[in-house]
């Protein structure tokens, strides 16, 4: 006996997958909707699936904003960050030039005294200063970062724009030579940093 | 474990470009170098009857300062990593460990390019006995983490998967870096037997706790990223453990290992001042400068350090080094065992004290923000 056919209201954008949905077979050539690599199944087991009327899809007008992003954030201050943490600056160089070779868009940056710290009175008010914040959309790394570096504040906000994400207020950094340095390696040059800062138009000071 | 040398050409071959698989090899211009323990658990196996014995084997003597094979508890470190059991571990952490663990930053870091053979090629004489045993300690080290990390891989897969892929690709590390040592061994006509020492070295027991504890990123690979990855892991472990962090016990646990670490590292350093020389670097000075970093490092963590940046600690360890001097003096000297023995006395308990002295000097209250007891010591 054949299980009665019910209806299922779906919202109306999820009827027509995109291109780019689609699954891709070969150099790419994508199959239509209608085809399945799966065997048929005997019974039909369809549910039927109640839709509150908001919840009914409508395609999104072009002009609609994006929705703000989510950026994850390590900050202590400037000294402890740029200038103290003896792997801090090989890991970023690292990271970078992995992203280099794997061809992927750079989505950490350092930030020097942040803007949106204003948001965080809980942070500013045990913050040493200038301070200098790790910000990155990849919040699984910045949790590793937090285990590595410990010695830091760990918090998130929303931006609309990498730009408004990335202000900083504009700051001297001095920071004074050890008298005697010992280690195998130079010290890390004063501005060491620069690579690591947001694009010039997102400085708050531009 | 017999197979694990093979294993090691095994595990993540395309990223082991230009990198011998570290397994045993018989070449007859090269000298195998195997360890023999006289105390071993399995004993090296015997010669066929009428095989020639291959030539030119070099055994390496056992000191209390050679590296050694660790072993654990592994039923008890199951129980530590059982999410059920215990309910403290950070999962978050260990998913953005996995992560930076699978990115593998050093896939292609370890290539040897002609510099090595012609650097090779230019030690003579102390210089490049020191550097050979440098390398061979340094190999084994590697190694032995890659045996216990790949068994502690297998048997935490139920338990908790993502530790166990932790410590799996972490065996992964070990196997290149000890991989990469044991080829550069071969330019120098060396090479460890790496299948010999799996059957045949003395594995040392220690505790789950204990290993948790030496594992954090100190010791001669303390400057390897690799290293410090690994560090991170332990850190998050002992995180997850908080009885080992917050009681007097564990203040008193992470002093002597610390200063276990540092001793044993400065004595070791200043038998060889020939290698660091030949290298450009003050021993005395090097050393100091790993063991304040060493120190910072370990700081997030544990829950009290040795004061190391106090200038009467580097007092106390040059001390022990003058000591140690002559107590060396006194085995390499004419006199029979007994009036050796008899000389050493006075020379060992003077460096016994020099060690409690150093042990007892006040320690600097640490531990790691996210138990912020101390946090107002702080200055982010």
């Amino acid at each position: 006996m054949v299980a009665p056919a019910t209806l299922s209201l779906r919202p109306f954008a999820t009827l027509a997958p995109s291109r780019a949905a689609l699954p891709r077979v070969g150099a790419g050539f994508a199959l239509p909707p209608a085809v399945s690599c799966q065997p048929r199944r005997r019974r039909l087991s369809l549910r039927a699936v109640a839709v509150d009327s908001d919840q009914q899809g409508s395609p999104e007008p072009p002009d609609q904003e994006a929705k703000p992003k989510k950026y994850h954030f390590l900050v202590a201050n400037a000294k402890f960050m740029l200038d103290e943490e003896e792997h801090f600056q090989e890991q970023l160089k690292e990271k970078l030039r992995l992203y280099g070779e794997r061809e992927k868009e750079q989505d950490f940056w350092l930030v020097v005294e942040p803007k949106f710290l204003d948001r965080f009175p809980n942070i500013t008010k045990r913050l040493k200063r200038p301070a200098v914040a790790l910000v990155s959309t990849d919040g699984n790394w910045i949790t590793f970062m937090k285990l590595r570096l410990d010695r830091v504040l760990a918090e998130q906000f929303e931006a609309e724009t990498l730009e408004e994400a990335l202000a900083s207020n504009p700051v001297d950094l001095k920071f004074d030579k050890p008298e005697k340095w010992t280690a195998p390696y130079p010290k890390y040059e004063y501005g060491w940093w620069e690579p690591f800062l947001p694009p010039k138009s997102s400085n708050g000071t531009a | 474990m017999a197979s694990s040398a093979m294993e090691l050409s095994l595990l993540n071959p395309a990223a082991m470009r230009g990198l011998s698989a570290a397994k045993p090899r018989v070449v007859s211009s090269r000298r195998i170098v195997r360890f023999r323990v006289a105390s071993s658990a399995a004993a090296p196996p015997a010669a066929k009857p009428g095989t020639p014995k291959k030539r030119g084997k070099t055994e390496i003597q056992e000191t209390l300062l050679t590296p050694r094979f660790y072993t654990t508890d592994f039923d008890e470190m199951e129980r530590l990593f059982n999410a059920e059991i215990n309910k403290q571990l950070n999962q978050e952490e260990f998913d953005a460990l996995l992560q930076e663990f699978k990115t593998d930053y050093n896939q292609t870091h370890f290539v040897r390019n002609p510099e090595f053979k012609a650097a090779a090629d230019k030690m003579e004489g102390p210089l490049r006995q020191i550097f050979v045993e440098f390398l061979e300690r340094s190999c084994t080290a590697e190694f032995s983490g890659f045996l216990l990390y790949k068994e502690l891989g297998r048997r935490l897969k139920k338990t908790n998967p993502v530790v166990a892929e932790i410590f799996s690709l972490m065996s992964r590390d070990e196997a290149r870096h000890a991989g990469f040592l044991n080829k550069g061994l071969s330019d120098f006509n060396l090479a460890l037997d790496l299948g010999f020492l799996t059957k045949a070295r003395k594995y040392t027991f220690f505790k789950p706790q204990v290993h948790l504890l030496r594992d954090l990123p100190v010791g001669e690979d303390w400057v390897l990223e690799d290293e410090n990855r690994h560090g991170d892991f332990f850190s998050a472990l002992l995180k997850a453990q908080p009885q080992f962090l917050n009681d007097w016990k564990a203040k008193l646990w992470s002093r002597f290992f610390c200063l276990s670490v540092y001793v044993t590292m400065y004595l070791n350093d200043c038998q060889r001042t020939t290698f660091y020389e030949g290298i450009g670097l003050d021993t005395k000075e090097f050393d100091m400068h790993v063991i304040i970093e060493t120190n910072r490092t370990t700081a997030r963590i544990f829950p009290a350090v040795l004061d190391v940046e106090n200038p009467e600690f580097k007092r106390k360890l040059d001390r022990m080094v003058e000591i140690n001097k002559k107590i060396i003096a006194i085995g390499e000297s004419d006199d029979i065992p007994l009036v050796k023995n008899l000389k050493r006395i006075p020379h060992v308990a003077a460096l016994v004290s020099e060690i409690i002295a150093a042990y007892l000097m006040p320690p600097i209250e640490s531990g790691s923000v996210d138990f912020a007891e101390f946090e107002p010591q702080l200055v982010y």
